[in-house]
């Protein structure tokens, strides 16, 4: 029965070392602009999407927009391979995972902030709240 | 003191959680004063209300206590519902998730659409659950109820501090409307099942706390293992509703995105399976004591831990559905450390007292000599595997918070879930197959090959095929085969079981087969998938593959089903006014049958957000998914310039050239003349040449008729260029100009087609996935029949 145990405890170490392996190697750090442009890896960058900046084209499928950073107003333009999603112009701010390729961030998985995820804050900011409605 | 009202809100609901509150901790106290009053007989009695002793009373006693508990949690959800129903936007929860254009069943679902809400579902499901809890537990019933309660008083507690029922210091006329993506038939009754799951899991962990509590070591067992079940067959009913909504409505053409919120139902669930196998080793051999109460109490804090991380706000910038942080952060890390650390500390000081596994049988007193080849030793490799899947998922969903200790916050890639469960799947498909042709008193290895020898020959023969039909590289190949020989090896042995007409002993085994099923579903639909992203001139064929496609028209889409042209909608049906936009395609297959997809691209009049879901042609083989990715209604051959808006002194440049507006002004006597109207002048250097443009409004005799507005095209001087002035805001002072004669390819732009841009995946082999699945929980459902009777049966210490 001993020996059981064994293989289980060998198992959960070869599984633990496999996936402590393929957990740094499918990192995906959160990065400024500047340091996207530098760096060759797959990153990810937030940003807020420039009004107007975004153009899909047919021929090569691919949506072209440029995120501003907030903080910092430094753009970066990305070329984002993929379903556009459905919340794209009234995104707050967009997290596009990928990396540099020629002159620009080419990306194949976009998360969407999309105002209503704050709905309940919204609401209560616009209505005025319990702890907003002392004044 | 209007703080305070605006937080109470609407009073009976607020009211109603605090007694729920407060009747659940009376209850509680009243279990532990039962407990105190338990006969020190070796057979602990059930409750019975005829014998009336003291110890009878007190169960009675905390038993009434508990049914005002469940009684005030359900009205106060019964509260919030009519509130919701009746449109009462004077509370917060209202506003911010319904609206006045819901249908009923949307509307019904906005009660868990967000954070307060889905918190007072998974208490109310608690609450209704202990009801059957509290009868069933029998013997055990003040311990289990004490630490049942116990595990949902904490979100009650966070109810009470962030009610549903709070009030808006402004009433508005309408809501916010519910998230669009969530109206759908499957997010109406997704939530409530994975919340049924949630709540079901404090029931084999208030077993086992209780068991810690009154030394009661195989016990518990029995009477918590059809709930274990339970809980493994809704949450993965669940998670499957959950998986097929994706897969249906978002469109990114898979079920499963190993998100966040998917990933923290994904554990519990597959700490629960390791729960049900752990047990029912402790059944058959009493062994696994100490592992299935760390289970047991593992499987509740995924719940906690998984509810942290998708409700603190600690993933908001990771996870495509994680909520914002509504200020229980602290809450719920309390209730975490409270649970952990309470139930590891209860654990370490019984430690010892737990018995070990029998080494003596029971009946000749001799030595077990169990060889390693026996039954035992799959169900324990079975626990490691469903820990290692688990710990894994656990470690790539917290690598956000993990990698923040050490520097940046970072995120793992899908792929690493992928890589890292390849094996994991594989291992299971082999400890599937072998399960049947090992007993527990052990085999030879040469023994077990001769009975295996048939489902591996199935094994590999799945694997032939397989690699005939296109499946290459090793790790596909090795799990085909470790899937196709299970499933050989648990259908075996369910046509003996048929034979034998013992039914309800193969739940087990049919649930293997399901997961063989399963996996190979998910390993061809997966990697095996083809894309083809095209886009659709209206009218042109075009092929993909073995089947042509036509764009044919756009058309709308009623949400009963009935497609229709734009003029056929009714404005007075509900269901046609929220009919959306969808792109008819004609889809032609190889042997000439025509079938009609819809996919939809539309806007959502609330929110203004392009909206777009795909459709789907399921065969037994192959499914075909079409979606949307973009709809040009086209545009007719034009003459345009560059439009390019500027504020007074700013400049831009526009294909090189400079273009500066200098400033407004305007000619007022145009207003006295016998057709009054208003003339604006904007002053334009581009490059080097200055140019007067100007925009006439022409003010109508007719108050009610529109201004008409005349903007001409005026040449520069060495017409070079010229621009237009297109618009004027006096307000930022800012002026729309169109300056053509710049473009070296010049200022004709052809017509563009009207078309569609789509992307059609075939997914071979899905059909499995779902209808393994289905197999899988059939199985589970026979296991908690079985279950069920047995514990019924049972009479214990």
């Amino acid at each position: 029965m001993k020996k059981a145990y064994w293989a289980g405890a060998v198992l959960i170490l070869a599984f633990f070392g496999l996936g402590l392996t393929t957990f740094s190697k499918s990192m995906t750090p959160y990065v400024t602009f500047e340091e996207a442009k530098e760096s060759g890896r797959t990153v990810q960058v937030m940003g807020a999407l420039e009004k107007g900046s975004s153009r899909y084209d047919t021929e090569s499928k691919t949506l072209f927009f440029t995120l501003v950073d907030e903080k910092t107003k430094v753009s970066l333009p990305v070329a984002y391979q993929g379903v556009k999603p459905a919340n794209f112009e009234d995104a707050i701010s967009i997290v596009a995972i990928g990396r540099m390729k020629g002159g620009s961030f080419a990306s194949d998985k976009l998360l969407v902030k999309c105002p209503s995820k704050y709905q309940g804050e919204e609401t209560e900011k616009a209505y005025g709240s319990a702890s907003a409605g002392k004044s | 003191m209007e703080g305070l009202t605006l937080r109470l809100g609407f009073a009976p609901g607020s009211l109603a959680i605090w007694a729920a509150l407060i009747s659940g901790l009376a209850s509680m106290g009243v279990y532990v004063y039962a407990l105190r009053l338990a006969p020190k007989t070796p057979l602990v009695p059930s409750f019975d209300a005829q014998r009336n002793t003291a110890y009878d009373r007190a169960i009675g006693f905390a038993r009434r206590l508990y049914y005002a508990f469940a009684f005030f949690i359900v009205l106060a959800s019964c509260l919030l519902m009519r509130l919701l129903l009746s449109h009462d936007f004077r509370v917060s929860y209202v506003t911010s998730y319904s609206g006045l254009d819901l249908p009923f069943r949307y509307l019904f679902s906005t009660f868990w659409a967000g954070q307060e809400g889905s918190f007072l579902l998974w208490v109310l499901m608690g609450s209704l659950i202990g009801l059957v809890v509290l009868r069933t537990a029998k013997e055990q019933e003040p311990p289990v109820m004490t630490v049942y309660l116990a595990s949902f008083l904490g979100i009650v507690g966070i109810l009470a501090k962030q009610s549903p029922f709070r009030y808006l210091a402004q009433v508005p006329a309408d809501g916010q409307g519910l998230n669009p993506l969530l109206q759908d038939p499957w997010m109406v009754i997704h939530p409530p099942v994975m919340f049924a799951g949630f709540a079901s899991l404090s029931v084999p962990f208030a077993f086992a706390m209780a068991a810690l509590w009154a030394k009661r070591w195989d016990g518990w067992v029995v009477r918590a293992m059809p709930w274990a079940l339970f809980s493994f067959l809704t949450l993965g009913t669940a998670i499957l509703m959950g998986g097929y909504w994706a897969y249906k409505t978002l469109g990114w053409g898979g079920y499963w995105a190993w998100d966040p919120v998917e990933n923290t139902s994904l554990v519990p669930w597959l700490a629960t399976a390791a729960l049900v196998h752990g047990m029912f080793l402790q059944k058959a051999r009493a062994k696994h004591r100490k592992i299935n109460i760390i289970l047991a109490l593992l499987a509740f804090c995924c719940i906690l831990y998984g509810t942290f991380l998708t409700r603190s706000g600690v993933l908001a910038d990771f996870s495509v559905h994680s909520f914002v942080d509504l200020g229980i952060t602290g809450w719920l890390v309390g209730i975490i450390v409270f649970f952990l650390v309470g139930g590891l500390g209860l654990l370490a000081y019984r430690w010892k007292e737990i018995p070990k596994e029998p080494t003596l049988d029971e009946k000749t007193g001799a030595e077990i000599q169990e060889p390693f080849l026996s039954r035992s030793v799959l169900f324990i490799l079975s626990v490691t595997l469903f820990c290692a899947s688990g710990l894994v998922i656990l470690l790539g969903t917290s690598a956000p918070i993990l990698t923040r200790i050490f520097g940046k916050a970072s995120q793992v890639a899908t792929s690493f879930y992928n890589v890292t469960h390849a094996p994991i799947a594989i291992l299971m498909g082999l400890l599937i197959a072998l399960v049947p042709f090992l007993s527990w008193r052990g085999e030879t290895a040469s023994a077990v090959m001769r009975k295996a020898l048939l489902a591996f020959t199935a094994g590999v023969l799945g694997a032939g095929v397989a690699f005939v039909a296109g499946v290459r590289g090793p790790r596909d190949l090795l799990l085909i085969f470790s899937a196709a020989f299970g499933l050989a090896a648990s259908l075996e042995t369910l046509v003996l079981f048929v034979k034998r007409k013992a039914f309800a002993s193969a739940g087990g085994y049919l649930a293997h087969a399901g997961v063989g099923v399963m996996l190979v579903g998910i390993l061809i639909s997966g990697a095996y998938e083809r894309k083809a992203q095209i886009t659709l001139l209206r009218g042109q064929p075009q092929q993909v593959g073995s089947q042509t496609f036509t764009f044919t028209r756009t058309v709308f889409v009623s949400e009963d089903g009935a497609v229709k042209k734009a003029e056929e909608l009714d404005t007075a049906r509900l269901s046609d006014r929220r009919a959306k936009q969808a792109m008819e395609v004609e889809v032609k297959g190889a042997t000439g049958k025509v079938w009609k997809a819809y996919p939809k691209i539309y806007v959502n009049e609330r929110t203004r957000q392009m909206m777009a879901n795909p459709d789907l042609r399921s065969t037994p083989l192959m499914d075909l998914y079409l979606a949307p990715q973009a709809y040009d209604p086209g545009s007719p051959a034009r003459t345009e310039g560059s439009v390019v808006t500027l504020a007074r002194g700013e400049s831009k440049s526009v294909h090189g050239t400079n273009v500066t507006f200098l400033g407004f002004s305007s000619d007022p006597t145009q207003m006295q003349a016998a057709d009054p109207r208003i003339v604006v002048f904007g002053q334009v250097k581009i490059g080097e040449e200055e140019v007067q443009s100007r925009v006439t409004v022409v003010l109508p005799s007719d108050p009610n008729a529109e201004p008409q507005m005349i903007s001409p095209v005026i040449p520069t001087a060495s017409g070079k260029a010229s621009v237009r002035l297109r618009n004027i805001n006096p307000q930022g002072g800012t002026a729309e100009l169109e300056i053509l004669g710049l473009d070296p390819k010049g200022d004709f732009k052809a017509a563009t087609p009207e078309n569609f841009s789509v992307d059609i995946t075939t997914k071979p082999l899905i059909s499995l996935v779902w209808g393994g699945f289905y197999v899988l929980m059939g199985g589970a459902f026979l296991a908690l029949l079985k279950r069920s009777a047995e514990t019924r049966r049972a009479v214990m210490a």
